[in-house]
């Protein structure tokens, strides 16, 4: 056999060789593989009813659209009349919020007033007194470290937060934050750490708040007046 | 003349390590058991191979876990095959998963069970002395024994953080009927590895784990 010939068996072969070489590690078994795993955890917040509004001072009106605790918030309102006929000191709403958050968050509201009367005795932003109560972090998974900052001055029927104008006679709410005109943009009223712990959304505790609207009954100019408020919840 | 020898003696070298490969190759063995599957997630999605012959490379993304998903519950099924001409064992390492907030994601919230061992085909060996052992406490599917427990998180029977080191999870006698030195469609068993994971209130962030699965020679067990 020429020694070229036995030269090309011999590559022919050993390239045979390493063809089945390699063709039984590809097909061969292997004792280990692998799983792989991510999950991701975007930052949540919500907001909703706490409950029942609670309406008193009113002459007429009633609440249209109650609050139902966990449910979207669509509260609707007659707050009745608002001139001297009513006697009471303030007729005055509050509304139950429950907010729930797996990072910090700000509360922030908007608030519009319109009035059909024409005059400046007609009721205005600055003659609806705004602000939250009592934050409360209780049951299981909420988280109670940290501290809630109250952006607003509290109730506004406390006399520290308002009083009849000594020039004008007209009562005003005086304190910071405590009138819906401080609100006309996007205002923050409620900021604090996470609320939730890692429960599931089954779960229904949370912060609650309740918010007050008052107005005081004064000689305003007749007509009719549409209050509109929006709460926002975000995690900056 | 030299080079001559020179071939022919690395020709013996390989046909010997192709001879020693076969001969090992059958002993063990770990693979895809098929495609994998994935419910109840947002932007979530699993990959995998349908190809029984292939190896286990398996991608699971939960996607979103927080109360963005309001799917009571994220599940995975993950077919695993096994081959083996002797006594077995699979065990499970973890590695990732190191959230220092204890309100993130933890190894916890991810429940871990075995279900469904089962003949991959009829070359799979049938014993009648053993039987395939799923080890305490992964004998369970997390999607159905999930829990809350008394601070509101959920539990499960077993989790990811049930392992501790490789931990093993099934051990049985042999596997295969034959002894091919190829993977084959039918020649041994597969198990179901079941993942479930509750949206909750985590904190926010993107958390991930590698989990590597081993089969290696298991304690004595007559077929």
């Amino acid at each position: 056999m020429p020694r070229q010939t036995s030269t090309q068996i011999t590559k022919f072969i050993l390239l045979t060789t390493l063809l089945v070489v390699s063709a039984v590690s590809c097909l061969g078994q292997s004792t280990t593989g692998t799983v792989t795993m991510s999950a991701t955890v975007s930052k949540f917040v919500e907001i909703n009813s706490g409950g029942a509004v609670t309406l008193s001072g009113n002459s007429g009106g009633g609440v249209t659209t109650d609050g139902v605790t966990n449910s979207p918030l669509a509260v609707s309102i007659n707050l009745g009349e608002l001139g001297p006929s009513n006697t009471n000191s303030f007729v005055t709403a509050q509304v139950p919020l429950k907010l729930r958050s797996n990072a910090p968050y700000v509360l922030s509201m908007t608030a519009s007033v319109s009035s059909s009367g024409t005059s400046a005795s007609r009721i205005g932003a600055a003659d609806v007194g705004f602000g939250l109560g009592t934050i409360s972090r209780l049951g299981i998974g909420v988280n109670t470290t940290g501290t809630d900052t109250n952006a607003t001055s509290g109730d506004p029927t406390l006399a520290a937060n308002g009083s009849v104008n000594g020039t004008t006679g007209r009562y005003e709410f005086t304190a910071v934050r405590s009138n819906l005109s401080a609100f006309s943009s996007a205002t923050t009223a409620l900021s604090g750490p996470i609320i939730m712990n890692a429960v599931p959304r089954s779960n229904a505790n949370g912060l609650t708040v309740p918010a007050f609207f008052a107005v005081k009954p004064q000689f305003f100019e007749n007509g009719t007046t549409t209050i509109s408020v929006t709460f926002i919840v975000t995690a900056p | 003349m030299r080079l001559r020898h020179f071939t022919y003696s690395l020709l013996t070298c390989l046909i010997l390590l192709a001879v020693a490969h076969t001969a090992n190759a059958q002993a063990l063995d770990i693979s895809s058991g098929g495609l994998p599957t994935i419910t109840g997630a947002v932007n979530g999605s699993v990959s995998g191979n349908a190809n029984v012959q292939s190896d286990l490379i398996v991608t699971v993304t939960f996607g979103e876990v927080s109360p963005l998903n309001t799917n009571s519950i994220v599940k995975v099924i993950v077919p695993i095959a096994l081959r083996s001409n002797q006594p077995y064992q699979v065990s499970v390492s973890i590695s990732g998963l190191n959230n220092a907030n204890a309100e993130a994601l933890q190894a916890s919230d991810i429940g871990f069970g075995l279900q469904n061992v089962r003949l991959l085909g009829g070359a799979g060996q049938i014993c009648s002395q053993s039987t395939h052992v799923i080890r305490s406490p992964f004998n369970n599917d997390p999607s159905t024994t999930a829990t809350v427990a008394a601070n509101g998180r959920v539990s499960y029977t077993s989790s990811l953080a049930s392992l501790s080191g490789p931990t093993v999870i099934l051990s049985g006698p042999e596997l295969s009927k034959n002894n091919s030195a190829k993977r084959q469609s039918t020649d041994g068993y597969m198990f179901d590895a079941v993942f479930a994971l509750t949206p909750q209130f985590f904190a926010a962030g993107v958390s991930s784990a590698t989990l590597i699965f081993s089969i290696s020679p298991g304690p004595n067990a007559p077929c």
